[in-house]
C-alpha cells in the first residue's frame, strides 16, 4: 500500500479511562476511498475509536494519523472542519427546520450583504441531493421524512462539509430492508469520489456486502484486519467472539405441558382484530409479521398496558382481566419490551435495583425492604444471567447492550413467571450475547415456562420457534409448526398470499 | 400600534360618551394589593363612603404588579368610569395610564403616593399622608424616648427596611434616616425584611446575635416589626418596659400590641380617612362639579402610642 | 452527544472539579462557605444561638423540602407549597381565633393541627391526582392551586392576617427541649424537621414506596411495565407533600404567632433551589434527603452570614440568584459525563 493511499493509522493508540483500558496499542491502516468496518461485540472498544476520531477523547497513548499527520481535535468541531464526521443511529437533525436548513446548518451559504442567501442554500441542497441520486424536496420539513431519507440528508450534510471521511454508526439499524440498497448505493457513490467510509455494523451480512476491508476488534484490542474477500462469515465470527460458535440457534426440541396462556377473541380498536391462540408450557411461539401488523401490540394487549376493546385472556386456565402491567405481573407474566432502554431498565438505577424492580412487593415486609434478599436474589441472577459487572451496585447504563438484556431477563426470572411475552430480545445485542440469550430461553423452556417470541429477524423466528404465528394487518394470518418453516411461507403469510394452518392448530 | 391605540382610544371615547348618557355612572378604585392590610382597610373605607353617597364602585386590586395596574385603569377607561380612584403602585409607572385618563376626559384622584407634577398630567388632586413625613415622625418619636431613657440622644437602632425597589419603602427610610443623621451618637443599622413578617423576625433573630445591644427597632411597617418582636421575646434578652419598637400603618394588630404595652408605637397614615376622603373629593367634581379648594391634600402622619391610643381610636 | 462534546470543550479542569463535587460536592462547600463565614464574621457565626437561629431558620423550608425532594425525583415539580403554607396556616389561626373562641385549649389546637394537615393533604392530593389522571404536567396543575389558594387565604383572612394563636399551638414554633445533659436546647421546629429527613430517608432508602420513586424517576415507562403503579405512588408522593408543606404552615403560623396572607410567598423557589443544590436532578432518578437537608442549611447559613455582615439585600438576591444557575449547572454537567 502506497504512503499516500493510507487515510487513516492507528500505531498502537490505546485509551484508558479511570479502571479501564477501553482501547489497547491499536494499530491498523485506513486506505483513502475505501469502504472500511468496524466489528466486533459490544463493548470491544468501537465507540471509543469513533469518539478518538471525531475529537471526542484523545488517545491516552500512542499516535493517530490523518493524512500522515498527527490527528490533534479538541472537540469534534475541529473534526468537522478537518473532513471528518460521524453519522449516529439517534440522527442529528433539527426535525422542524427544511432538509436545506439542516444540511447547511452552521454554515450556511452568504449572500453578499451577509445575510443567509436561502437560494443559494436550497439550490446547493439540492444538488447535493441529487448527487446522491435521492427524491427529497429540500424544501420539506425534515420531520415529514422517514428515517431512511433522514439519514440520506445528514449523508449530505456530511458532504457540505466537504467531509473526507464519514464514520457510520448501524446505518441500517433503524431503517426498512429496501431502504438498504439505496444506502449502499449511496456509499459506493461516495467511494467513487474518492470519501473514506467507516462502517460500524452487527450485520455480518452487510459488512460483506460493502466493505472493502475489516478490523475484528475484541476487548479493545485489534484481533485482525483483512480484505473481506479473504473471509467468511464462520471466519469473522470466531475472529470476534474468539471461539467457535458452533450453532447461532442453538434449538431445544419442546416439550409441551399444560395450556399456560390463552387468547380468544382478543380485539383493540384499529389495531388488533379477533386474535386466538395458546401457548403450552416448555414451548417458544414465535410471532411474526411486517413491521406495523400489530405483533408489539399484541404483547402489550396481552399484558395489560393497552385497553383491549373484547375478548379474554386465560392463564394457566383461569380467565383474567389485567387493567395494568401489574395485574399481569401477578398473574404470572413477564414482558420483555422492544427497547431495553426506554421500557426494560432504569439506566440510573443499579444492576440490584433493576432486579428488584417487578418483586418489590415479595422482596419487602410491610413496605420495608429485605435488604438481605434483594443481593441474594441478584447475586443468583448475576450468575444465573451470568452478567458481566463489576459489581452489582454498577449502574445499568455502565453495561453493554447484551449485558442489560441479561439484567433484563434476570429481573423477570427473579419473579419465576409462568408466561415471558419477548418483543425482540436480541435486538442491537452482538452475536455472543445473542447465543447466550437463546440459550437462557432454552433453559426457560427446559424448566416449563411458555415463551411468546416477537422478531423482526426471519431467521431467529425460524431458529428459535417451536410454532410461530404469523400477524398481518392486527389478525393472525396463519400459524405454522416447526416442520413447516420457511423463509418462504412466513413471508408469504406475512405479506397476504396465503393463509394456513389456523383450523388445525387451534380448536 | 399606534394606530391601534388610536382605535382603542376612539372607540373608548365613544362607549365613554354612549355610557355619560346613562344615570348614576360608576367609579373606579385600583389599588395594589388586597394582601396588604394598609389598602384592604383602604378599599374598605371608599366602599363604605360610596355606599354612604349612594354610588357604585369597581374596586380591583393589581396583586402588586405595575403593568396589571395600567391594564385595569385601560379597562376602566373602556367602561367609561365617571371617575377613578387610583393608588398607584409606582408613581412613575402609571403617568401614561394617567395620560390616557386625561385624554379620555376621566378625572382621577391619586391616593396614598403622589404623582410628581413634573410629568405634567392633570390629577383633580392628591390625598395623601407622606411617607418621608411619618419616616421623619418615626424618628423624631424615638429620639426623643431614647433621650428621656438615656438623658441624651443615644443608642444603637435597627432599621427594618420594605420591599427593596418601592416607593413607600424608600420614602420612610428616607425621613427615617434624615433625622438620625443629626444625631452622631445613635448608631442605625438597616436590613431588609421585605415587608414581610417572617422575614422581620429572621432578620432580627440575626441581628440578636451580631449586634450585643439594641435599644430601638423601627419597622417600614408593623407586620416586620411585630415578626421582630416575636423574635426578640423568644430570644428572652429584652426588657420591653425599656426598648422601644415602633411600626408604620397602624394595623390592628399592632394598636392591640401598644394596648398590651410590647409595642410602643407606630404611624397611622389613615389609609380609611385618607380614601374617604379623596373620593369625596372625587365624587364632588363628578356630580356637582365643584373643583377641590387644594391639589394637594396631605394628612399628616400621626405617631400612635400608649398615651394617645385611647382618644384616637 | 452534546454531553460528550462538551466534556472535551471544557477541558481536563472543569471535569476534575464536576468530578470533585459529585464525590464531596456539597458537603465540602458547606464546610468551606462556614469556615469563610466564621472568619469574616469575627467568630459570630459560630456562636451556639447564632446555629440555633439557622436550623431554627432553616426547618421551616426544609420541612417542606424533604417533601419536594420527593417530587423533583420524579423529575416533577410543585409550585403551590408556598400557598398550602399559608392556607394551611390561616385555616389553623381562624379556627383557634375566629370559628372556635373560647373552647377547650387542648381540643382547639388538636382541630386545628388535624384540620390544617388534612386540608394541605387535599390540595397536594388534587394536584397529584389531575395531572397523573388527565396528564397535564404538574407544573401548570400546581401553578393554578398556588394562585387558587393563595385567594381562599385572603378569602378566609379577610385580607387580614390572623393573631393571637393559642399558648398551646404556640409552643410549637417557640418552645425547645432543654436536657440537662445536652449542652445545647433543640427548639421543636428544628426537632420536627430532623424527624420528617431520618423518616423521608429511610422510606427512600429502604422501602418499596421509596424505591419505586426511584425507579419512576429514572424511567417511568419501565417502572410501569414492572407492576410499578405509577400515578398511585405520585399521587401519594403530591399528598405527603402537602402534608409536610402544611408541617411547614404550622411551624410559621405558631413562631408569628400569625396568619398571615404573604405567608410562604416565593418559599418555593428558595426550597427548590435547596433540594437542587443538594444534588438532587431536576431530570429525576438521582438524590437524596441527607443531600436536602445540606442543600437548605447552605442557603440558610449564606443568608445568616450575608445579615450578620450587614451586606446590602441587593447582593443578597444576586448571590441567591447565583447559587441557583451554579446548581443547575453542575446537575447538567454531572448528567453529562455520566453518559460516557
Amino acid at each position: 500500500m502506497a504512503e499516500n493511499d493510507v487515510v487513516l493509522r492507528f500505531e498502537g493508540a490505546s485509551k484508558r479511562f479511570p479502571g479501564v483500558l477501553a482501547l489497547s496499542d491499536v494499530a491498523f491502516d485506513v486506505r483513502r476511498g475505501s469502504v472500511h468496518a468496524l466489528v466486533g461485540e459490544n463493548g470491544a472498544g468501537k465507540s471509543t475509536l469513533i469518539k478518538i476520531l471525531t475529537g471526542v477523547h484523545r488517545q491516552s497513548s500512542g499516535r493517530v494519523l490523518y493524512n500522515g499527520a498527527d490527528l490533534n481535535f479538541n472537540n469534534p468541531h475541529e473534526a468537522l472542519l478537518a473532513g471528518i464526521t460521524a453519522i449516529y443511529q439517534e440522527l442529528n437533525l433539527v426535525p422542524t427546520l427544511t432538509v436545506a436548513e439542516n444540511v447547511f446548518l452552521g454554515h450556511p451559504p452568504k449572500a453578499s450583504a451577509g445575510t443567509v442567501d436561502w437560494r443559494a442554500m436550497r439550490v446547493m441542497a439540492g444538488d447535493l441531493l441529487k448527487f446522491l441520486e435521492v427524491d427529497i424536496d429540500p424544501g420539506a420539513l425534515v420531520r415529514t421524512l422517514g428515517v431512511a431519507r433522514k439519514q440520506v440528508v445528514e449523508i449530505a450534510k456530511a458532504l457540505s462539509m466537504d467531509a473526507r471521511v464519514i464514520i457510520m454508526d448501524e446505518p441500517t439499524a433503524a431503517i426498512p430492508k429496501k431502504e438498504i440498497d439505496t444506502l449502499f448505493r449511496i456509499i459506493r457513490t461516495l467511494r467513487e469520489r474518492g470519501v473514506t467510509i467507516i462502517y460500524i455494523s452487527h450485520h455480518l451480512d452487510e459488512v460483506f456486502t460493502i466493505a472493502d476491508a475489516v478490523t475484528v476488534l475484541r476487548d479493545g484490542r485489534v484481533v485482525d484486519t483483512m480484505p473481506t474477500a479473504e473471509l467468511d462469515e464462520a471466519e469473522l465470527i470466531r475472529l470476534m467472539v474468539g471461539r467457535e460458535l458452533t450453532e447461532q440457534y442453538p434449538y431445544h426440541p419442546a416439550k409441551p405441558g399444560a395450556e399456560a396462556l390463552r387468547v380468544e377473541g382478543l380485539a383493540r380498536k384499529g389495531v388488533l382484530k379477533n386474535i386466538s391462540f395458546s401457548l403450552r408450557a416448555g414451548e417458544v411461539v414465535g410471532v411474526s409479521g411486517m413491521v406495523g401488523s400489530g405483533r408489539t401490540e399484541l404483547l402489550r394487549a396481552i399484558y395489560g398496558v393497552d385497553p383491549v376493546s373484547s375478548g379474554s385472556v386465560y392463564v394457566g386456565g383461569a380467565a383474567r382481566r389485567f387493567a395494568a402491567p401489574r395485574d399481569a405481573i401477578e398473574a404470572g407474566i413477564a414482558l420483555l419490551p422492544e427497547e431495553r432502554k426506554t421500557g426494560g431498565l432504569v439506566l440510573l438505577l443499579s444492576v440490584m435495583d433493576n432486579i428488584g424492580l417487578p418483586s418489590l412487593k415479595k422482596l419487602s415486609t410491610r413496605g420495608v425492604m429485605r435488604d438481605k434478599d434483594l443481593t441474594r436474589t441478584s447475586e443468583r441472577m448475576r450468575d444465573l444471567m451470568n452478567i458481566k459487572t463489576p459489581s452489582l451496585k454498577q449502574r445499568v447504563m455502565n453495561l453493554s447492550g447484551g449485558n442489560q438484556q441479561k439484567v433484563v431477563l434476570g429481573k423477570w426470572f427473579a419473579r419465576d413467571p409462568k408466561v415471558y411475552l419477548f418483543d425482540e430480545p436480541t435486538r442491537g445485542i452482538d452475536v455472543g450475547a445473542k447465543v447466550e440469550i437463546y440459550n437462557l430461553m432454552n433453559r426457560l423452556k427446559e424448566e416449563g415456562a411458555a415463551i411468546l417470541m416477537v422478531s423482526s429477524e426471519l431467521p431467529e423466528i425460524l431458529g428459535m420457534s417451536d410454532r410461530v404465528l404469523v400477524m398481518r394487518e392486527g389478525e393472525i394470518a396463519g400459524e405454522l409448526g416447526r416442520g413447516e418453516l420457511s423463509q418462504e411461507r412466513v413471508l408469504k403469510l406475512a405479506i397476504g398470499g396465503e393463509s394456513i394452518g389456523r383450523k388445525t392448530a387451534v380448536d | 400600534m399606534r394606530k391601534l391605540m388610536v382605535a382603542v382610544l376612539v372607540v373608548a371615547c365613544l362607549f365613554g360618551s354612549m355610557a355619560r348618557a346613562a344615570e348614576n355612572r360608576e367609579y373606579g378604585l385600583s389599588f395594589p394589593t388586597l394582601a396588604n392590610i394598609f389598602f384592604a382597610t383602604l378599599q374598605e373605607a371608599v366602599e363604605r363612603k360610596a355606599e354612604e353617597l349612594n354610588v357604585n364602585i369597581v374596586s380591583l386590586e393589581a396583586n402588586n404588579e405595575v403593568a396589571r395596574q395600567i391594564s385595569i385603569v385601560e379597562d376602566m377607561i373602556v367602561q367609561g368610569k365617571a371617575g377613578l380612584l387610583l393608588v398607584p403602585i409606582e408613581t412613575d409607572a402609571v403617568v401614561p395610564a394617567v395620560e390616557k385618563l386625561n385624554a379620555a376626559g376621566i378625572p382621577v384622584v391619586t391616593v396614598d403616593r403622589r404623582i410628581s407634577p413634573e410629568f405634567g398630567v392633570k390629577v383633580l388632586a392628591h390625598v395623601g399622608a407622606d411617607n418621608v413625613i411619618g419616616g421623619e415622625n418615626a424618628a423624631k418619636f424615638i429620639v426623643d424616648r431614647l433621650t428621656k431613657l438615656h438623658g441624651e440622644p443615644k443608642g444603637t437602632v435597627i432599621e427594618l427596611y420594605g420591599f427593596v425597589g418601592s416607593g413607600p419603602a424608600i420614602d420612610r427610610s428616607e425621613g427615617f434616616q434624615r433625622i438620625m443623621k443629626q444625631y452622631p451618637n445613635i448608631e442605625v443599622k438597616t436590613q431588609t425584611a421585605q415587608f414581610m413578617r417572617d422575614e422581620g423576625m429572621r432578620v432580627m433573630e440575626d441581628f440578636i446575635v451580631s449586634t450585643p445591644r439594641i435599644d430601638a427597632v423601627f419597622g417600614a411597617n408593623d407586620e416586620m416589626v411585630m415578626g421582630a418582636i416575636e423574635a426578640m421575646q423568644a430570644s428572652g434578652k429584652f426588657d420591653f418596659s425599656k426598648l422601644i419598637t415602633v411600626g408604620f400603618d397602624a394595623i390592628d394588630d399592632a394598636l392591640q400590641s401598644i394596648r398590651d404595652g410590647v409595642l410602643t408605637g407606630t404611624i397611622e397614615q389613615f389609609p380609611g380617612k385618607q380614601a374617604s376622603q379623596g373620593f369625596e373629593v372625587l365624587y364632588s367634581f363628578v356630580a356637582k362639579g365643584d373643583k377641590p379648594a387644594s391639589e394637594v391634600i396631605l394628612i399628616e402622619p400621626q405617631v400612635v402610642h400608649k398615651g394617645n391610643i385611647d382618644e384616637l381610636y | 452527544m452534546s454531553a460528550e462534546r462538551m466534556e472535551n470543550g471544557g477541558g481536563g479542569v472543569l471535569k476534575t472539579f464536576v468530578w470533585f463535587w459529585n464525590k464531596a460536592g456539597i458537603l465540602v462547600v458547606f464546610l468551606l462557605v462556614c469556615a469563610i463565614l466564621a472568619v469574616m464574621t469575627g467568630g459570630l457565626f459560630l456562636r451556639p444561638e447564632n446555629i440555633l437561629n439557622i436550623v431554627r431558620q432553616v426547618s421551616i423550608h426544609g420541612v417542606v423540602a424533604v417533601g419536594m425532594t420527593m417530587v423533583i425525583l420524579f423529575g416533577l415539580i410543585d409550585l403551590s407549597v408556598g400557598s398550602i403554607i399559608a392556607f394551611s396556616g390561616i385555616l389553623a389561626a381562624a379556627l383557634q381565633v375566629k370559628w372556635m373562641k373560647g373552647q377547650n385549649e387542648l381540643w382547639m389546637f388538636a382541630v386545628a393541627v388535624f384540620v390544617a394537615l388534612a386540608a394541605g393533604a387535599a390540595v397536594g392530593f388534587f394536584n397529584g391526582f389531575v395531572s397523573t389522571k388527565a396528564k397535564i404536567h404538574p407544573f401548570i396543575i400546581t401553578l393554578g392551586t398556588m394562585s387558587i389558594f393563595r385567594g381562599v387565604t385572603l378569602l378566609i383572612g379577610n385580607a387580614r392576617p390572623i393573631t393571637g394563636m393559642t399558648p398551646l399551638f404556640r409552643r410549637i414554633g417557640a418552645d425547645e427541649i432543654k436536657w440537662d445533659w445536652l449542652p445545647f436546647v433543640i427548639p421543636y421546629p428544628v426537632i420536627i424537621f430532623l424527624v420528617c429527613v431520618a423518616i423521608a430517608h429511610f422510606v427512600l432508602r429502604k422501602t418499596s414506596f421509596g424505591r419505586s420513586i426511584y425507579a419512576i424517576g429514572g424511567n417511568p415507562e419501565a417502572a410501569y411495565l414492572s407492576g410499578i403503579m405509577v400515578d398511585r405512588v405520585k399521587i401519594l408522593t403530591y399528598t405527603i407533600l402537602g402534608v409536610l408543606s402544611s408541617v411547614s404552615g404550622l411551624i410559621l403560623t405558631s413562631r408569628l404567632n400569625s396568619g398571615q396572607m404573604t405567608a410562604g410567598q416565593g418559599y418555593e423557589m428558595d426550597i427548590i433551589t435547596g433540594v437542587v443544590i443538594g444534588g438532587t436532578s431536576m431530570l429525576g432518578g438521582e438524590g437524596s434527603v441527607l443531600g436536602t437537608l445540606l442543600g437548605v442549611l447552605l442557603i440558610g447559613v449564606i443568608q445568616n452570614g450575608m445579615n450578620l455582615m450587614g451586606v446590602q439585600p441587593y447582593w443578597q438576591t444576586i448571590v441567591k440568584g447565583g447559587i441557583i444557575i451554579l446548581a443547575v449547572l453542575m446537575d447538567r454537567l454531572k448528567r453529562a459525563f455520566q453518559t460516557d
